[in-house]
């Protein structure tokens, strides 16, 4: 009697797991979402990673970058550097003693065409190029304008950064570039005319 | 499209994609301080979670890059890729748009490293379609069986 009643109770007790795995197929089929189950687990492990790692590289000393946008600023007009259009470029590159131009683009560039009287410098090679002794030229000069080729890059804002951050007066960057400089007419060295 | 499933295209499409995602980040992984400023140029993002996003997408496109190429938990990592994708070509479609040709910080961290916007969401494409590939037809389990989505145990 004993026997007959376990295995009864053992019967319903497996109908009753049937039936809740029939039930949560059914509702996966309707639910795409808990289809994906694994797959959202495994991106969730995947983002676990990169944020454990990531954290820890950036505890690394000598690595160390603010975590919420402070240590390392972009570079801010008025602070870093100040706008100057090519006209007042041109008058104060011809009427101030020692202003120093710096031109931004690639050597190729530069070698076409250039800035009456510029100087080129490269922003990947930039920690090599300013020498002590090319930082005190420079903290030494009227003025420093820099340029790139044109409005659409910012490394010239990035050098006139790493300039002011050097110790020198927020150097002038040329709206509009070389191509703004050779638009409005002014004196040019090289083969660009 | 049962080709599709085949899981040696998905192994070719997981080397491919993953060598691409390890190399684009391994430069960015050694100094992610350049990082930032071309985050920033993106102009896009305010100033305060600049800095997050330098120091944690390298790692994520090495994580993704990893397990694509092994294979480990590679749907993810195709999810994942798919969404960084989607990601960088809204960024970059938005600056195309803005007429600013951005340094895009794909491959180095280098800020003169300027290309047309539009050509590099171009590039991005066949990119997002291997990624799509991988994680909307996961490979067959046997030969001519169609892996079936998991379902809850």
């Amino acid at each position: 009697m004993l026997l007959v009643s376990s295995t009864a109770t053992r019967r319903a007790a497996g109908a009753r797991t049937h039936s809740r795995r029939r039930l949560r197929r059914a509702i996966a089929r309707m639910v795409p979402c808990l289809a994906m189950r694994g797959l959202v687990r495994d991106t969730i492990l995947l983002v676990i990673a990169t944020l454990v790692l990531g954290t820890a590289a950036n505890l690394v000393p000598g690595r160390q970058l603010a975590w919420w946008g402070k240590g390392f600023e972009p570079p801010r007009a008025g602070v870093d550097f100040n706008f100057l259009d090519p006209g007042s470029a041109d008058a104060m590159r011809t009427s101030l003693p020692g202003v120093v131009v710096l031109d931004t683009r690639s050597a190729t560039e530069f070698g076409v065409g250039h800035v009456k009287g510029a100087q080129p410098i490269s922003y990947t090679e930039l920690q090599a190029e300013l020498t002590p002794e090319r930082v005190l030229q420079l903290r030494s000069a009227g003025a420093v304008i820099i340029y790139g080729a044109s409005d659409e890059t910012d490394v010239e804002q990035l050098v006139a950064q790493e300039l002011h951050r050097r110790g020198l007066p927020p150097p002038y960057v040329l709206i509009g570039g070389f191509l703004g400089w050779q638009g409005s007419g002014l004196p040019v060295d090289g083969g660009a005319r | 499209m049962r080709w599709l499933r085949n899981p040696w295209l998905h192994r070719l499409l997981g080397l491919v994609l993953g060598g691409i995602f390890l190399y684009a980040a391994h430069a960015k992984i050694l100094d992610p301080r350049p990082l930032v400023t071309i985050i920033w140029n993106y102009r896009i993002l305010p100033p305060g979670p600049v800095n997050l996003m330098a120091i944690y997408m390298p790692w994520m496109e090495l994580v993704v890059g990893i397990a694509l190429v092994t294979g480990f938990k590679r749907r993810a990592a195709a999810l994942c890729s798919t969404g960084l994708l989607i990601a960088f070509m809204v960024a970059l479609g938005i600056n195309a748009v803005r007429g600013i040709n951005v340094a895009c910080g794909c491959f180095s961290t280098s800020a003169e490293d300027v290309s047309n916007a539009w050509l590099l969401i171009l590039r991005d494409l066949p990119m997002l379609l291997a990624a799509l590939v991988m994680l909307v037809f996961p490979p067959a389990r046997r030969a001519g069986v169609p892996a079936q989505p998991p379902t809850p145990s």
